[in-house]
């Protein structure tokens, strides 16, 4: 944690405080003059006062950013070239991205490989059927035979069924790999936000520097300019829906059916 | 249902398009086109050729719902068979889509007996 309080605010209650007496002891004396200076002294030490608070929110911000892209950069272990680097949270998340959806085709490479050895055990099951009808014809002139015909064909159905089950279960590791983009999505939100804080605390740095320099109070008024956040649109994409239980949001599949259907789909 | 069909299939992550392919190819579909947002797509549908849609909605460019109204807005496609399988879950985005005239809606993570119940089911109405 950083602290970003500067101590200037005690610093200047006790000073006020004592100035205040000060100035309470020069108007009785009748001093006006020095009771002036007084003023104009305690006028000063605001603006220094209100300037340094401003400086230590400045530096703590600066502090919390480098601190936030440094603690991203040490938890992902991308290299030493690139965690020497200046770290990058959205460089960042967009590599989890990257490498996710790196992952999610070689998976499915594979299964697509295993899914052609699949087409394989099904057209070695046809030859296997012509064998089978050979079988059936010996099993009538041997009795050595007799039911061999039958098992076989037994074991044949069960294979054939074993065969029908792998396949869909190939399928269901395919269709898994939609974490990828459910997760993805959610990352480049969070990359735009992410940016945007950067953004928007650069700007505040900048406004905060050109403060320091002023040697008077007023900020111009073109930097105390807040971003406007436009009235949002209630369609607008959001990616998948973290918080399901939420009344405009639909859980499941049944739901959006229901939802049509109440359309007239 | 016409196996020989054109698809296009628009989804920003190649994954999600690898999947929705691979499980067309389970249905007997192979003619399979992809593009990766609205933009890219709707050159290719223009172009004609293509017989049924089927698109994401959160894509950076067009999204699937300004596609969808594009579509719809063009004499030459405003007929074609558009399914939109997205991870947007919220009422007003589904029946946005509806109004817009989406033929079947599919909210992500879905499994293969979804996507191939939605897609029978379009062709079913369809005729």
């Amino acid at each position: 944690m950083i602290s970003v309080t500067g101590k200037g605010s005690e610093h200047f209650e006790t000073e006020l405080q004592s100035k205040a007496q000060e100035l309470v002891s020069v108007l009785n004396e009748g001093d006006l003059s020095s009771a002036m200076d007084i003023i104009h002294e305690l006028h000063e030490f605001r603006h220094k006062t209100f300037f340094s608070e401003v400086g230590y929110l400045t530096r703590g911000l600066h502090e919390a950013i480098k601190a936030f892209s440094n603690e991203l950069g040490a938890g992902l272990q991308m290299g030493d070239e690139t965690a020497a680097e200046e770290a990058d949270a959205a460089d960042r998340l967009n590599y989890v991205i990257e490498v996710t959806e790196k992952n999610a085709h070689e998976t499915m490479d594979r299964v697509d490989k295993a899914l052609a050895l699949v087409d394989k055990l099904d057209s070695q099951s046809e030859r296997f059927k012509d064998l089978l009808l050979l079988v059936g014809q010996l099993e009538k002139e041997h009795d050595s035979l007799n039911g061999v015909y039958d098992r076989t064909c037994a074991v044949k159905e069960e294979s054939e069924k074993t065969i029908g089950v792998l396949r869909t279960e190939l399928t269901d590791i395919v269709v898994s790999q939609s974490y990828q983009d459910i997760t993805g999505q959610l990352i480049r939100r969070v990359i735009n936000l992410v940016t945007n804080v950067e953004t928007h605390l650069i700007s505040l740095m900048e406004m905060a520097a050109k403060v320091e320099k002023l040697s008077g109070i007023e900020v111009q008024p073109g930097s105390q300019e807040v971003a406007k956040t436009n009235k949002k649109n209630p369609i607008q994409a959001e990616g998948p829906q973290v918080n399901k239980d939420s009344a405009d949001v639909v859980s499941n599949q049944d739901e959006v059916d229901d939802l049509l259907s109440s359309l007239g789909f | 249902m016409n196996k020989d069909m054109k698809i296009l299939v628009v989804d920003d992550f190649s994954t999600m398009r690898r999947i929705i392919k691979n499980l067309l190819r389970d249905l007997g579909m192979t003619n399979v086109q992809e593009a990766d947002d609205g933009q890219t797509a709707l050159p290719i549908l223009k172009q004609g050729g293509i017989d049924f849609l089927v698109t994401d909605w959160n894509m950076p460019g067009m999204t699937g719902i300004d596609l969808l109204k594009e579509v719809r807005a063009d004499p030459n496609l405003a007929h074609m068979p558009v399914l939109m399988v997205t991870a947007e879950a919220k009422k007003e985005q589904i029946i946005a889509a509806a109004q817009a005239g989406v033929n079947g809606y599919v909210v992500k993570p879905f499994t293969a007996a979804v996507l191939k119940e939605k897609i029978d089911k379009i062709f079913e109405r369809l005729g």
